[in-house]
């Protein structure tokens, strides 16, 4: 375990959510769009928790010297992987991509869902940040002992 | 006997055991969103205080993370974030708390090498 670990995971959280909130973005930004006739896909992003797998920690734990096991190493975005959801059909006879009943396939993107996801990604965002000024916080409490 | 004495030992392996506890919150919170993922904590103080009365140095502590399963969401993530903000919030007070004593073990030990009478 290294001395500032707890920041470094706070870190890769912030990192993931972030990627979680552009996907967002994007497929809001993309609702009414395609590309040659194929309507747009959404996307979903695919976290997976990974371990610590840094210099420290593999030296550590070769010599025996770690204070504390450590298979923490925050989360990534293993994937960002496009929804299976059908299209949906919109009633256009006057759209030059309609077909012979008039209709024009567009993307299923749907705003109630993406704004929730929005939401909810907004505030594992802030809980990070927390965690993070928490984290700050004990480490500058740590060197006021040194100045003592 | 030794400069710092087992009660200062105790502190300084407190403060180990809750900054690898604020490891494994953080991560905690990281993963809050990962299908599948456990929640990790680990009882430190049970653990540091199970380690002296068994008569064992507090020095270099080894603390074993417990891995916890209780409330699951349909993706299968036990995380509770409201759960791990609190404990947060609680670890980040009990840390300072445990330099502040420190400190002030310290500023004695100070005064006692600078008394010159």
């Amino acid at each position: 375990m290294s001395f500032f670990d707890a920041l470094n995971v706070s870190a890769t959280g912030l990192t993931a959510t972030r990627t979680e909130m552009d996907v967002t973005a994007e497929n809001l930004a993309n609702a009414q769009s395609s590309n040659n006739g194929t309507p747009y896909k959404p996307q979903a992003v695919v976290l997976s928790s990974i371990g610590s797998n840094s210099f420290q920690q593999e030296l550590s734990d070769a010599m025996g010297t770690g204070s504390s096991p450590s298979d923490v190493g925050g989360v990534e975005v293993s994937g960002i992987v496009s929804e299976n959801v059908p299209n949906q059909l919109v009633y256009d006879p006057t759209s030059p991509s309609a077909n012979a009943k008039g209709y024009v396939e567009e993307p299923d993107v749907q705003p109630v869902t993406e704004m929730t996801n929005l939401i909810s990604e907004s505030d594992s965002y802030q809980a990070d940040v927390t965690a993070m000024a928490t984290t700050k916080q004990m480490y500058s409490s740590t060197l006021e002992l040194l100045q003592a | 006997m030794s400069l710092l004495d087992n009660t200062q030992l105790s502190l300084e392996s407190a403060m180990n055991g809750s900054m690898y506890r604020q490891t494994l919150l953080a991560n905690d919170l990281a993963n809050a969103d990962t299908p599948g993922f456990q929640p990790q904590d680990v009882d430190f103080q049970q653990q540091l205080a199970d380690a002296v009365a068994g008569g064992k140095s507090p020095k270099s502590m080894q603390f074993t993370p417990t891995t916890e399963s209780q409330s699951t969401s349909v993706d299968g993530n036990g995380v509770d974030t409201d759960v791990v903000n609190a404990d947060i919030a609680e670890n980040g007070l009990l840390y300072q708390t445990l330099t502040q004593v420190a400190a002030a073990r310290n500023g004695i030990l100070q005064s006692a090498i600078n008394s010159t009478s």
